[in-house]
């Protein structure tokens, strides 16, 4: 008997405190935002004392207290699984909102809703947090609702603009088709295994059949913004920097790499799944990272490279490295989300200013922020020794000795270098140079509660690769010999990029206005994907719809099919018997034909 | 007309129809029948238009082709069965040829062409004797042949006549063609059921013949002979509306008038015989009929067409002509259902 199970409730309860706090006048004070910050740095310290334990003594729970329902011989209760991955997931989770939150409330400050605010943000933990602990897929499913209905909550915040109003539902209707997949997978999972429960699944399913990992991947796209369910995640930094750091960044746009990493089990014996989510993930990371090089927005930048770096989470998962997969999780949400808190610092000093090409300068004048943001920015391309190296190096490798697609490995190395060149035009367009702001700012970063999260989200982006990965307990045999060509791709992939971006950095001297090549078109109108798909596909649809509803139902089948064929016919049929000509011989040839035709036949078929 | 050749002209009429039915011998069987066209043709001569005239001819060449016919039916029958008795028929040959001839003086389909152009060329209570007295003795020989004709046939003129006279009368205006159509369609479900349960075609026969003397009479008041006249009764004598309307109703084989009684009988025993979807059709294609006697009575009785002041204030003088028989021929067309065991006396 120890502190595991309580330690975990206690965590999940506490999140839910301020929320049932919100009820009462408290809810209104100014202190209320400190308080769920509060709260979430308990919930984070108290989910130490778990994971500690897993690290130390391997303790793996399952939690089963309440018995929710049985219909026929499906028990559905309120099931935990603290595992490997949840356990590791939780107190990076709660660090990065505990940071967050802080820095929200310097963000946020002048918002009068800024306590409904903590709010939403407290109610997305807390249905991330179900997500991830949850053991059976219909708990998993509450979860994966909860945190799409928060982030169109929070997409939408600023609800007067019809800009932000469209992102969010423009997130929710992507994540809502790849809810499809998901219904379809839980669906055969009752079918077919007769359970939702993650335990049962792993043992029955001995030849890892491919209609629920089929469906799964959907979902997964849809979630996590792969090729072709992607738009919504560039769209939905209409909400404000904080939403973006938690959701788009570390934390719901990971749960879709998460459900595949749940079913590793099944997905280790599916070659045919695995490839299809290798190329899938190696199609997203390139093609979102095309579109990064040309963005002028610094979200949308950092917006496409969660999106690539969430198509490298998906080429590990292709090649059947799960556990690298998580790393990844775990380290990329340090430095991206630091990223963003750069990124909201700029912006708010900036007087709410956006576009790239009217920052400038910044070098001097945000000096912590521009430590912040190019320690960011080369712990996403892989740095060695900072955190992405730890993982990011190691997906690489994986995939440069694995016995996989040479295609998808190809493109996944193309993404890399894009990845340097797209950080290096962040760096050098914000904070190199002379300003290209208007010169009335009032620029300062001395608030405490900016300066505090970043800090402590730069000691993890240094750090935190390499506390995880001597914590984490290895699951799979780690490679430890390779060609010395191969164990340097990655690096010199990254330092191709570089170089190329400094040496096209030179070009943009002259004064001459460049019109853009066709290339450039193509990026930054994100692949024309957009523009046709939001605008084809429904206006075909709906045309079709109507030409249904309208020619084919009611012109054709109700009307013209029945009544004015029948009435047509009666017409035809009694202009032809009443239409006699009155000569007699005419009758009585008809008389004659007739009785030779009944004498004939009817005596002939006796 | 001469009330003495009058008198003669009828009561041949009668005598023939009366020979018809009551004789057992081939010959004077046919005797009557040609008695019976004999007798007819100076009665629809009576106003000598040339559209009597035509309609005399036609008459007079339909069944004196009818006729021949039948006399050849008899032969044969003689030759095949040496006798001149008046019972099935033992040869299919004979069987089909007096089937056939029948029908011709009946006016099922095929042979169904002379039954609107003669009921038009003749005046109202004319029409009423050639479409109801001139079908008792046909119907009676058919009656008394009916073990032997061949059923594809009778089935196959039936239900044609039926189709023919729904669809023949959608297209008419004239009240006397709108008769003789319908009274195909009628003589179309007398037959059909004529080889399962022969007292049924007596028992439609029965209906029909009071349904269309209480039409024809109806008609024959006001000298209404098409759609517009009719239409305009509500100024002469209102009442008659409502009893057209009635009437027609009852033609068209709606419940709880007594068209209806027919209609069930015989669709209740095709279905004890196994044949489901004869009568299904057979009922559909009587919605032909009953549509266009709907359109009468809707101009009858239910609308008013547009007419001039004058008219709408007509003097109502007392009816002038006999209405022989009126009042007890509508309560018998229109209420007679509930009476309908009382028809097993027809057995």
């Amino acid at each position: 008997m120890n502190l595991f199970t309580s330690s975990i409730l206690l965590t999940l309860f506490m999140l839910t405190t301020p929320i049932m706090a919100s009820s009462t006048n408290f809810y209104k004070s100014n202190k209320y935002q400190h308080y769920v910050k509060n709260m979430t740095l308990l919930a984070f310290i108290i989910s130490l004392i778990p994971t500690t334990m897993f690290i130390h003594t391997n303790q793996e729970t399952l939690i089963s207290n309440w018995h929710w329902i049985t219909i026929h011989t499906l028990k559905l209760s309120l099931s935990f699984k603290m595992d490997y991955f949840s356990l590791m997931f939780m107190p990076v989770a709660l660090f990065i909102t505990w940071s967050i939150m802080e820095f929200s409330i310097w963000y946020m400050h002048s918002d009068p809703n800024i306590n409904q605010f903590f709010k939403y943000l407290l109610i997305f933990l807390i249905t991330m947090l179900i997500l991830t602990t949850a053991n059976n897929l219909f708990q998993l499913f509450i979860g994966w609702e909860g945190v799409g209905i928060m982030s169109f909550l929070l997409i939408g915040w600023w609800f007067g603009r019809s800009d932000a109003n469209t992102a969010a539902l423009q997130a929710i209707l992507y994540n809502r088709i790849g809810d499809i997949g998901f219904l379809l997978s839980m669906t055969w999972f009752l079918s077919n295994m007769n359970t939702w429960d993650l335990q049962q699944i792993f043992m029955l399913d001995q030849n890892s059949s491919n209609i629920p990992l089929m469906g799964l991947t959907p979902a997964a796209a849809g979630k996590s913004a792969q090729f072709g369910l992607h738009p919504w995640l560039p769209s939905a930094m209409e909400g404000p920097t904080p939403v973006s750091a938690l959701l788009h960044s570390s934390t719901m746009v990971v749960a879709g790499i998460f459900l595949l990493i749940r079913f590793y089990p099944l997905m280790e014996n599916n070659k045919p799944v695995q490839t299809m989510v290798l190329s899938l993930g190696a199609l997203t990371t390139l093609f979102t990272a095309i579109c990064a090089l040309t963005q002028n927005d610094i979200k949308k930048i950092i917006a496409f490279s969660t999106s690539s770096q969430l198509g490298l989470m998906m080429v590990t998962i292709g090649l059947n490295q799960p556990h690298l997969a998580f790393l990844h999780i775990c380290t990329h949400a340090f430095f991206k989300a630091m990223l963003f808190l750069c990124s909201g610092s700029i912006i708010h000093n900036l007087n709410n200013e956006q576009d790239i090409r009217k920052m400038g300068g910044l070098y001097k004048i945000l000096p912590f922020t521009t430590t912040a943001l190019i320690t960011g920015c080369l712990a996403l391309t892989g740095m060695p020794f900072l955190t992405g190296f730890y993982s990011k190096d190691l997906i690489i490798e994986a995939a440069t000795s694995s016995y996989t697609n040479a295609w998808a490995l190809l493109l996944t190395l193309i993404a890399t270098s894009l990845t340097a060149i797209y950080s290096t035009r962040i760096i050098s367009l914000t904070l190199l140079e002379q300003p290209r702001f208007p010169p009335l700012m009032s620029i300062n970063e001395t608030n405490p509660l900016l300066i505090n999260p970043i800090k402590r989200l730069l000691i993890g982006s240094i750090f935190a690769g390499f506390i995880l990965s001597n914590n984490m307990p290895p699951m799979t045999t780690p490679l430890m010999t390779m060609p010395l060509h191969l164990k340097l791709t990655a690096l010199m992939m990254t330092i191709l990029g570089f170089i190329l971006a400094f040496e096209i950095n030179t070009y943009s001297k002259n004064l001459k206005y460049p019109h853009p090549s066709n290339a450039t078109n193509f990026s930054t109108l994100l692949g024309y994907f957009p523009t046709i798909m939001h605008r084809l596909p429904p206006h075909l649809v709906l045309t079709m719809s109507q030409k249904l509803a309208t020619s084919m139902l009611d012109l054709t089948w109700t009307e013209a099919i029945l009544p004015k064929t029948t009435a047509y016919i009666q017409l035809k049929a009694s202009l032809l018997t009443s239409n006699q000509k009155g000569l007699i011989k005419l009758y009585f040839l008809s008389f004659l034909i007739t009785m030779t035709l009944t004498l004939l036949s009817f005596n002939y078929l006796e | 007309m001469n009330p003495f050749i009058s008198i003669m002209l009828l009561s041949t009429l009668v005598l023939s129809t009366m020979i018809v039915t009551i004789s057992s011998h081939w010959l004077f069987a046919w005797i009557g029948l040609e008695m019976n066209m004999m007798a007819i043709i100076p009665i629809m001569m009576k106003k000598p238009t040339p559209r009597a005239t035509e309609a005399s001819t036609k008459y007079f060449l339909t069944q004196a082709t009818a006729s021949a016919l039948l006399m050849l039916a008899i032969i044969i029958n003689l030759m095949y069965s040496s006798q001149w008795t008046i019972m099935k028929l033992f040869n299919p040959t004979a069987s089909i040829l007096m089937t056939m001839a029948l029908a011709i003086k009946l006016g099922l389909a095929p042979f169904h062409f002379w039954v609107p152009e003669v009921t038009q060329g003749i005046p109202l209570t004319t029409g009423l004797i050639l479409l109801t007295w001139q079908k008792l003795a046909p119907i009676s020989i058919l009656y008394q042949i009916s073990p032997s004709i061949n059923l594809h046939l009778m089935i196959t003129m039936s239900f044609l006549s039926i189709l023919i006279g729904g669809w023949g009368g959608l297209n008419q205006t004239q009240l006397r063609k709108i008769m003789a159509y319908s009274s195909i369609a009628h003589m179309g479900w007398m037959t059909t059921i004529l080889l399962y349960n022969p007292s049924l075609t007596m028992l439609n026969l029965l209906i029909y013949i009071i349904m269309t003397f209480t039409m024809f009479t109806l008609l024959a008041q006001n000298s209404t002979t098409t759609t517009l006249l009719l239409s305009q009764t509500w100024n002469t004598m209102p009442i008659m509306t409502t009893f057209t309307m009635l009437t027609l109703l009852s033609m068209g084989g709606l419940p709880p008038l007594t068209g209806f009684m027919p209609k069930w009988m015989i669709i209740q025993e095709l279905t004890k015989n196994e044949s489901l979807l004869l009568p299904t059709l057979m009922a559909i294609t009587a919605l032909l009929n009953l549509y266009f006697y709907m359109r009468l009575a809707y101009s009858t009785a239910l609308t008013l067409f547009p007419s001039t002041n004058n008219m709408k204030m007509k003097w109502q003088f007392y009816p002038t002509k006999q209405m022989t028989l009126l009042p007890t021929a509508i309560v018998l067309s229109t209420m007679l259902l509930p009476l309908t065991p009382m028809f097993f006396i027809l057995l």
